[in-house]
This record gives C-alpha cells, sequence and structure tokens, in this order.
C-alpha cells in the first residue's frame, strides 16, 4: 500500500459537546459574578485575591474558555469566552473535551478530576484554592442537592448554611447571572 | 468459593517512577559508573553541614576518586528549610564554577534544594518563583544524583521539590515529571550515623506519605503497592534501628521503605496531613517529619467515615496477620490508628522522651516551645492555601483545620461528633 495516499482522516470536532461546555462555563461564569455579590463566603474568597486577579479556564488546545477577573475598584466580572488580550494571573487548564464532560456532568468532582490529573494548574497555588472553595460554593447554589453531592466534598449541612440562605441565595444568583 | 473485598480500581490514573535506584550497604561505590552514563563531569555537590561534619562527603568523595572524579564546585550549608533566595544563590555559584550536573547529599532540605537549583540552571532563569506550581518546568533538566541521607523523605523518587518563601511564610510547592533525579543512591552508609531521634520522626515521615498514598483521592493500584510495602517495612524495623541505631540491615530498610513511599506519593500525592503539616512548618518553623508523626493519627481519625475501608486495610501491614485476622473488619480503621498512636508512644519511650507526641511538647535546642498555642489561628489560616487539601478525601475549612490543630497541640483524639460529614 502507498502510504502517499492513504486517505487522511480527519478527527470529529465533537460540536455538540463543545457547545454544552460553553454554555456551562458561561453559565457559571456568570454565576460567580453574581454570588460575589450575594454570599458572604465568595466575597470574602475574593476580597483576599489581588485585583489583577483574572482566572481563565479553557479546555485544551482550542477550548472553550471562561474569564473571570476582578476590577481596579474590586468587583468580580465575568470577561466572557472569548480572549481580549486578558492576563490571567491563574490558568485552569482541562486536559480535553472529555475530562470536560466528565466534570460538567458531574460524574466527577473537581477533587476527583484533580486527583487524576485531568486539570493543569499555572499560577498561584493559595489563589487556586480560594478559586476552588468559590467554585464549590457556586456548584451548592446552582445545582440540587442531588446532583451537588457528586460535585462538591461536602455537601453543607443546615449548620453550615442555612436554607433560607441557601434558597434566597439561589433564587438572586439565578435571576441576576441570566438578566444582568 | 469467597474471595474477600473487592478491589476497587479507580477508572483513570497515571503513575511515573523514571528514577535508576541502587540499593545496597556500598551502593556508593557504583557512582562513578553512574555518572559516567550519565555525561557527568563537573558534578556540584550540595550538602548540609550536619552531612559535612558526620564525614559523608568524605565516602562519597572517596568514592568517586576512584575514576579520578572531583567535583566542581561544594555547598555544605544548606539550611534544615530549604529556601528559595538561597537557591537562587546556589544556581549563580553553579554557573560560575562551570558545572555540568548536581549530587544532591542529605536531607529532604538539600535535595528539594538541588531540584529548583537545577530548574534555575536548566532553563537559564533567573528566579525561581516563575516555576511555582504544578507542571511549569516543561523540559528536561541537568542530570541529578540523589543521595538521602535521611530515611525519610523520599525526595530521591518524587517529581515534587517543597521550597519556603519567608517573606511571604509560605512553602512553595514545584511539581513537574522533570524534577525527578537522573539516579538515588541508597548506601546504608548514609543513614548509619542519624541520631535516633532524627531516625525516629524521618521514619515516621515515610509511613505517612505511604498512609497518605494509600487512603486519599489520587491512590492508584500501581502506588498501592509501593505503600503497603513500604508500610510494612517501616512497621518491622523502626523501633529497633531507634533502639539499635548501628543496626545496618535495618538502617537499609529503612531507606529502602522510604524510597518506596516516595515513589508511592509521587504518584498519588498527600492529603491533610502534609497539607497542615506544611503550614505548622511554614510558620512555626517545625521539621516536616515531627509534623507528619504528630499528625498522622488525626488525620486518618478526621478521614475514617470517608475511608475506613483503605484506613482498615493498613492494619495488616502495620500490625501483621495474626492482629490483622483477630481484628473484627469493623473494628480495623480505628484499631490501626491504635498501632500508629501506640508507634508513637513506643518511639517517645525509646528516645527517652525526645521523639514528640504531640504539638505542645515540641521544643527547639533552647527548650522554647516552638508551637505557641496562639499560632494555631496563623497555622489554619495558612493551611488552607496549600493545595495538598485537593487530595484529602473529606473537605476542610478553617474551623475544621482549628479542630484538628487544638487536638494535636493538646494530644487528644478528635471528637468524632464534630468533624462535619456532607
Amino acid at each position: 500500500m502507498n502510504i502517499l495516499y492513504y486517505p487522511q482522516v480527519k478527527p470529529k470536532k465533537k460540536l455538540i459537546k463543545r457547545i454544552y461546555i460553553a454554555i456551562m462555563l458561561w453559565i457559571v461564569g456568570r454565576a460567580i459574578q453574581a454570588a460575589s455579590k450575594v454570599d458572604s463566603d465568595v466575597k470574602d474568597e475574593f476580597a483576599k485575591l489581588n485585583n489583577n486577579f483574572c482566572l481563565k479556564m479553557w479546555i485544551w488546545p482550542n477550548g472553550p474558555a471562561m474569564y473571570v477577573g476582578k476590577t481596579n475598584n474590586g468587583r468580580v466580572k465575568y470577561l466572557g469566552w472569548k480572549d481580549k488580550g486578558y492576563k490571567p494571573t491563574l490558568t485552569m487548564t482541562i486536559k480535553n473535551i472529555e475530562a470536560a464532560m466528565l466534570l460538567f456532568t458531574f460524574r466527577e468532582s473537581t477533587a476527583i478530576a484533580t486527583a487524576r490529573n485531568r486539570l493543569v494548574v499555572d499560577g498561584d497555588l493559595p489563589d487556586a484554592c480560594a478559586f476552588v472553595r468559590i467554585l464549590n460554593i457556586v456548584e451548592v447554589y446552582l445545582l440540587p442537592k442531588i446532583i451537588a453531592k457528586l460535585a462538591v466534598k461536602r455537601y453543607p449541612k443546615w449548620s453550615q448554611m442555612a436554607p433560607s440562605r441557601k434558597h434566597f441565595g439561589r433564587i438572586v444568583i439565578y435571576v441576576r447571572a441570566f438578566t444582568f | 468459593m469467597k474471595r474477600g473485598a473487592i478491589m476497587q480500581l479507580p477508572a483513570y490514573y497515571e503513575f511515573c517512577n523514571t528514577v535508576k535506584t541502587i540499593v545496597g550497604h556500598k551502593a556508593l561505590e557504583q557512582i562513578p559508573q553512574s555518572l559516567k552514563v550519565i555525561n557527568a563531569q563537573r558534578p556540584m555537590i550540595i550538602t548540609d553541614k550536619g552531612v559535612e561534619q558526620a564525614g559523608l562527603i568524605k565516602i562519597v568523595q572517596a568514592a568517586m576518586q576512584k575514576s579520578k572524579l572531583k567535583a566542581a564546585a561544594i555547598y555544605d550549608t544548606v539550611p534544615p528549610d530549604s529556601e528559595i533566595k538561597m537557591v537562587n544563590e546556589l544556581a549563580k555559584m553553579y554557573t560560575s564554577k562551570k558545572c555540568d550536573s548536581i549530587i544532591a547529599v542529605g536531607g529532604g532540605s538539600v535535595l528539594d534544594t538541588a531540584k529548583g537549583v537545577n530548574i534555575i540552571v536548566s532553563e537559564n532563569a533567573s528566579d525561581l518563583m516563575q516555576f511555582a506550581g504544578y507542571g511549569n518546568v516543561k523540559r528536561k533538566l541537568k542530570p541529578l544524583v540523589a543521595v538521602p541521607t535521611t530515611a525519610g523523605t523520599g525526595s530521591e523518587v518524587t517529581s515534587v521539590a517543597v521550597i519556603a518563601n519567608h517573606e511571604k511564610n509560605i512553602k512553595m510547592i514545584f511539581g513537574s515529571a522533570f524534577l525527578l533525579p537522573d539516579i538515588a543512591i541508597i548506601d546504608s552508609r548514609m543513614t548509619k550515623t542519624l541520631p535516633p531521634t532524627i531516625t525516629a520522626f524521618t521514619g515516621m515521615d515515610a509511613l505517612t506519605h505511604a498512609v497518605e498514598a494509600y487512603f486519599c483521592l489520587a491512590k492508584n493500584p500501581l502506588s498501592d503497592t509501593t505503600a503497603l510495602a513500604a508500610i510494612q517495612i517501616i512497621a518491622q524495623n523502626l523501633v529497633n534501628v531507634v533502639k539499635k541505631p548501628s543496626d545496618t540491615d535495618g538502617r537499609l530498610a529503612l531507606a529502602l521503605a522510604s524510597n518506596l513511599a516516595g515513589m508511592a506519593f509521587a504518584n498519588s500525592m498527600v492529603g491533610m496531613i502534609h497539607n497542615i503539616g506544611h503550614a505548622v512548618g511554614g510558620v512555626c518553623g517545625v521539621p516536616h517529619g515531627v509534623c507528619m508523626n504528630i499528625l498522622l493519627p488525626y488525620g486518618l481519625e478526621y478521614n475514617m467515615h470517608k475511608a475506613s475501608q483503605y484506613i482498615g486495610e493498613l492494619l495488616y501491614p502495620l500490625a501483621g496477620d495474626e492482629v490483622y485476622n483477630a481484628t473484627k473488619k469493623k473494628e480495623r480503621p480505628q484499631k490501626t490508628v491504635e498501632y500508629i498512636r501506640n508507634l508513637i508512644q513506643d518511639l517517645h519511650d525509646a528516645t527517652d522522651g525526645k521523639h514528640p507526641r504531640f504539638f505542645k511538647e515540641v521544643v527547639d535546642k533552647t527548650g522554647k516551645q516552638m508551637v505557641p498555642k496562639e499560632k494555631l489561628v496563623d497555622i489554619a489560616k495558612t493551611a488552607m492555601s496549600d493545595p495538598a487539601q485537593f487530595y484529602n478525601p473529606e473537605d476542610l475549612d478553617y474551623n475544621d483545620y482549628m479542630m484538628v490543630l487544638e487536638a494535636a497541640w493538646e494530644g487528644t483524639p478528635l471528637d468524632k461528633k464534630k468533624i462535619k460529614k456532607g
């Protein structure tokens, strides 16, 4: 067989999965921005980060991506999915789209994904620790308990997060994420 | 036919160990040949004062001289905690002396320092800080030979270096497969002069590596095998060697166990025991092995509800088949913790009380308490920034860190009712 005439097989682009991940990143990004105004723990975590904090969470090699950053006045903002010349201080790279699907369909928690080396973190590790805590809180707000329990290591009990705080926060975060 | 518990295999895991390991009573005699293989002609020896004063560098040099090989530079004043500024300075020395490789002779801080220097000189960088974190070293580094002189850190087979940043009061972690040394030489002569107290807490450090590798989230079948072997060897030899330091077979066994435990945790990482231990070391300057020794039973107690099966399985390599078989399955996890507490007590007795059992017993050379209770708040805050928490089965918040630290300071077991379960 002449290999010069061997047909080149182009990999499929997994378009549906990419669209799903892009939507999830958009929701999570918007929800982080909303939670930073609603939840005191998220506020505190962001307050400890530098004002130049900029997170890029993306799927290697071509995205999709999510940028979340702090503005000069300390406000937290979802910056979108396009690279507009941001300088991320923390980059969380998910190694492939299948790993991202496991994470965003909650078949693998953030902790298990980290343990299985599906994420590469580039930047200050204390910032990464803070961001994972923020992500956990946001997931508790966004997801029903039965799913959130798969996504976080320890689902907060009543004593840690009162139902009134959780349900009120959930409504406000959803409204803010999808409207403002 | 009853087949026992089914081994749970993770859906995905990674394991890497590229280090050529040479083990034996006179293994260092292999050093000229080993250096030749990796094309090292002008090695820089990095060590600390204790190693130099114990005459261990002379053994290395004598072995090298048999092939007329000389060190191009020797630095023998690495402090007990490797520090970022010193690493940057050592890299300048490496370049000015035109060295082409590194021989690290020492404990964890020396090996970590050597890895830090190797990053800078191989990457032609000026500051180590830019490589902090995991995966930021992306190319093959200069040849590195590791000769451990303690049986604890396992640094000779790990792809991680922990280096202190005194300005920020934290310990920086550098992780990359390229940090693995090319060769590790384990020679019983290197640990023979280790005082009983250091033997005790470095042995407990190795035990902690193996135990955390076995029950934390990144455990896998390959790291499990080395972890279990390490635990068994330590359980069988540590107290004996502390009581009889001249036991060279026991010394070699412990050095091997440290190597096996290092191989295990390099691939399955560590959890809250290291997480809190790094913070105690960073804030109060307590030696790493001492922290591990004190925190080990607390890490097991805290994670008992999430990892009881794995913690129960540890009883077998720790206590042997008779104790394991005589203990009911549901009682094994607690028995494992009891066994480790008894081991700590045995080491305390064997060292005439010098081996600390809890943080309030830890004192410096002048007898001053190293972990004042009011420092626990700072330690808990620092611990929240350490990524080892990711691999711990149970989550930890500030209050959890404080609960564990207060119990470990007083020496009281954890109150299980206070452990939050999701």
